[in-house]
């Protein structure tokens, strides 16, 4: 599928199938769970990249399966390419109205970018100054943990992680997403 | 021939229990030494700000419905402290000199400050409302109506409202309940706002 017609697949159901939300009842409630899991775990921030990865995979399970039925594409990706596209001009567009570039693809075709030219979680953030969190908090992360459990529900398994993060102090916000391998449909285990 | 201009000499911020949560000072225009330097040492500010949180008592019990407190006092004849008070109780003090800043009667902003030489998109604007604050002084004499603060508060107010969205910021920290103490803002964002506030305002401005 072309990438110019899945812009127009989000588009249309952008606004014809969403509920919307204030987008600062989304920033700061977002914000409020980053701040107090930096402080349940005493700002162990490598930690708290854990959990926010942890919560977003356990949010993509679910958020697949409604992503399914609302952009109604019963027609599977052919190849990763595809599936990027899908995720940036579709996925990104219907839950958060944005839609990151797709960039930096390996010559094989299994790894990519995303870079965020807006990030509505981080409006108005600003990391903490004790020295580390500049360094070790990646503070959307999140959204690792929603592509990786959502694409893994499609039978694609994926390492996500974040490179470079304007909070941070970096020019851009950018994403890795590496497809590790296609998740073949298991058989039991058998019994000997 | 030069003509002086108000500018702000500081801004502060107090919180609800009194107690101080941001000082910015500006450096005022000496003809003397043709340089920049504060007027008061940041002691002397620090008390200047101080003594506001009486009249903003005294006047809270009949306050205006906006929450703009206009002049506050008149410090000497060249500085006048100006005060916005938030209906959760955070002060914003503006200490206006009068004399702040320098402009040549030509009509170009000469000696016009630092925000002229470092902002160069601001500069044409500022020149143009330089004039227009030299128009107004003169007409009125010296003193500055409220109404000209009014900018000045409104975007430290958005600037205090961007401070609070930040979900690293712990608004209990900083004037916690119980009324004693709290901690200072540490913002780099929230400095830099008053510093681009302070720095860009003269009588005439509209929008910082």
């Amino acid at each position: 599928m072309a990438a110019s017609k899945a812009s127009r697949i989000g588009e249309e159901i952008w606004k014809t199938r969403i509920d919307k939300v204030n987008a600062e009842l989304v920033t700061l409630t977002y914000g409020t769970i980053v701040a107090q899991l930096c402080k349940d775990f005493e700002d162990d921030y490598p930690e708290v990249n854990r959990q926010l990865d942890k919560m977003g995979y356990n949010i993509g399970l679910r958020l697949i399966e409604d992503y399914l039925a609302k952009s109604n594409t019963m027609k599977r990706c052919s190849n990763f390419r595809e599936t990027a596209d899908m995720i940036s001009r579709v996925g990104f567009k219907i839950f958060l109205n944005i839609t990151p570039q797709v960039t930096n693809w390996t010559t094989d075709n299994n790894s990519f970018s995303l870079v965020f030219d807006e990030n509505p979680f981080a409006d108005f953030v600003e990391l903490p100054d004790d020295g580390r969190a500049q360094n070790e908090l990646w503070y959307s992360n999140i959204l690792c943990g929603v592509l990786r459990g959502a694409l893994e529900m499609v039978q694609m398994q994926v390492e996500a992680h974040f490179i470079s993060d304007v909070l941070r102090g970096n020019d851009t916000t950018e994403m890795r997403v590496t497809l590790i391998r296609y998740i073949d449909d298991e058989l039991p285990p058998e019994d000997d | 021939m030069s003509a002086a201009i108000p500018s702000v000499a500081c801004l502060g911020v107090i919180g609800r229990n009194n107690n101080p949560l941001h000082i910015s000072i500006f450096p005022s225009y000496d003809p003397t030494a043709n340089a920049f330097t504060p007027v008061r040492n940041p002691l002397q500010f620090s008390l200047l700000l101080s003594s506001t949180i009486d009249v903003f008592d005294l006047r809270s019990k009949n306050s205006t419905a906006s929450g703009d407190f206009g002049l506050l006092h008149a410090i000497d004849d060249r500085l006048a402290a100006y005060g916005f008070e938030t209906n959760t109780g955070v002060r914003m003090v503006c200490i206006v000199d009068m004399r702040g800043r320098r402009v040549e009667a030509g009509g170009s902003a000469g000696a016009g400050g630092p925000s002229q030489s470092s902002t160069s998109t601001s500069s044409s604007s500022s020149a143009a409302a330089a004039a227009a604050a030299r128009a107004s002084m003169s007409s009125v004499g010296a003193g500055l109506r409220d109404a000209e603060l009014r900018p000045v508060f409104r975007a430290m107010q958005s600037a205090y409202v961007r401070l609070l969205q930040n979900p690293f910021y712990d608004p209990d920290e900083h004037a916690p309940l119980g009324g004693k103490g709290g901690r200072r803002i540490t913002s780099k964002k929230f400095g830099d706002d008053m510093k681009r506030i302070g720095e860009g305002w003269t009588p005439g401005v509209t929008a910082l």
